[in-house]
């Protein structure tokens, strides 16, 4: 998103809230009440670039008037509703390069994984790992490796464009109430 | 050691993600003369709805939870009859996850537990959408379709399903059970996507089956 917004491409302010709260979905979602609220009245349009992380979120794109991507998660956000299908009949685990640096710490600590069940848990319901490249950072090679090893899958890197997402942040745009200025929230 | 004590054995072993542990009890049971079906009925599925409350609680981990499904399709699969066929079915059932949802180990145990119930279930798998739910239930003559979401979009997503069976004129001959966590915390959400009832877990599966199947039979004999 910055780099669409450095390019021009979507206008606004980018807001962000931790990543860290989709593994709290009832603080995620005080989290995102609450700055809601906040610029509730403010004039401009304010759009939420949340998938389906906890089981309010339509609530508050109602309750708020605000536009919301139309996807599940960020993965979706990234490469299209299509492409999103045929990646998961593949049986993909989708990788993204903030996850991937940190993958040893989400899955024992966040996740209460140990190595045995994680590599049952990976190896019965997906066949690959799938990072998805934006060419904006370098893709951690030596993480995916590792984390490969781990779960006993292999891996492979994918490019992506920033084209879906543009056309989803465009999309929930125009579908957020209309006022003068613009703003993001992530 | 009774009945109970074999259930609150086998809790614990989910609770401590222990699958071997898990298998042996369920061996123990059967050893000690607990026939299969008592097995499923009175070991594990008060289990499973002890289980279900501690997850509701939040008080396990998804390991943990991964690690109870697992023993419970083990233990499942231990006490079905060979081939899991039923010499007179209850009917024939067809479930599946709706259309961009991928939440499959709650589908699963659904159709584990209905198909130990003596149901012929045809479990399309995930992502399936309203179309092919429809097409399967009117090929193997299914009263009831039971769609799985997950999620708040994806539990929407139903609604094109609802919609087909209305449009077709089925609405008195196929029922639509809907289920998954987000109708557990969200119950207003399954008139909302026009399912005729949800059940919270498998254990509760094979009556709320019962019960639309006797809709089906009413009404149509009207
Ligand atoms: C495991 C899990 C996953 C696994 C699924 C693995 C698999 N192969 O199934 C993975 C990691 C793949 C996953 C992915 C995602 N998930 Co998820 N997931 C869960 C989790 C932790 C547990 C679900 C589960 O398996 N429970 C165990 C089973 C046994 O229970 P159950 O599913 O509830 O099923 C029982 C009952 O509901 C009932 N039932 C189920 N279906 C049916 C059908 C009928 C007809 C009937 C009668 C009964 C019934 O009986 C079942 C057995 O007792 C839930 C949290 C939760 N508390 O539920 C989140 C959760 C469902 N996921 C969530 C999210 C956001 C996602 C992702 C979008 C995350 C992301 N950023 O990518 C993706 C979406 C993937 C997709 N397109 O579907 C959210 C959804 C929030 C919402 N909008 O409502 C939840 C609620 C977590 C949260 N944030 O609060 N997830």
């Amino acid at each position: 998103m910055e780099e669409l917004h450095r390019l021009g491409l979507i206008r606004g302010e980018l807001l962000f809230l931790d990543s860290m709260l989709h593994m709290y979905p009832p603080l995620l979602e005080a989290t995102l009440t609450a700055a809601l609220e906040h610029h509730d009245g403010q004039s401009g349009r304010l759009v939420l670039v949340y998938g389906d992380c906890s089981a309010r979120m339509l609530d508050l794109v109602r309750r708020f008037r605000v536009g919301r991507v139309n996807v599940i998660n960020c993965a979706q956000l990234l490469v299209g509703r299509d492409r999103y299908r045929l990646l998961m009949r593949e049986g993909a685990f989708l990788v993204l390069p903030e996850w991937a640096r940190r993958w040893e710490h989400l899955m024992s600590s966040e996740l209460g994984l140990t190595r045995g069940v994680a590599r049952e848990l990976m190896g019965e319901n997906r066949v690959v790992l799938v990072y998805l490249d934006t060419g904006l950072v370098p893709a951690p090679e030596q993480e995916l490796a590792e984390f490969s090893s781990y779960t006993g899958l292999p891996w492979r890197v994918e490019a992506v464009t920033l084209d879906s997402m543009l056309a989803a942040l465009l999309e929930a745009e125009a579908g957020a109430r209309i006022e003068p200025d613009g703003q993001e929230m992530r | 050691m009774n009945i109970a004590d074999f259930s609150d054995q086998l809790l614990t072993a989910m609770i401590n993600a222990d699958r071997a542990g898990a298998a042996d009890i369920i061996e123990c049971a059967v050893a000690a003369g607990v026939d299969p079906p008592r097995v499923i009925a009175h070991i594990l599925d008060p289990a499973i709805v002890s289980l279900g409350r501690l997850w509701e609680g939040e008080a396990i981990s998804l390991a943990q939870g991964f690690v109870a499904s697992k023993i419970a399709e083990d233990a499942l699969l231990r006490c079905l009859p060979v081939g899991g066929v039923h010499q007179h079915t209850k009917g024939a059932v067809v479930i599946g996850n709706i259309e961009d949802d991928f939440h499959s180990l709650g589908r699963r145990t659904v159709g584990l537990f209905l198909t130990a119930a003596g149901w012929d279930v045809y479990d399309l798998g995930n992502d399936v959408p309203a179309e092919q739910f429809l097409k399967k239930a009117l090929e193997v003559n299914a009263c009831v379709i039971g769609a799985s979401a997950m999620m708040q979009t994806t539990a929407l997503n139903i609604r094109r399903l609802r919609r087909l069976i209305d449009a077709r004129g089925l609405r008195d001959r196929i029922k639509l059970a809907v289920g998954g966590a987000v109708f557990n915390w969200r119950p207003e959400l399954v008139a909302e996507v026009g399912g005729d009832g949800t059940a919270h877990n498998a254990v509760g599966a094979d009556q709320l089956f019962i019960r639309l199947q006797s809709q089906v039979k009413r009404e149509v004999a009207q």
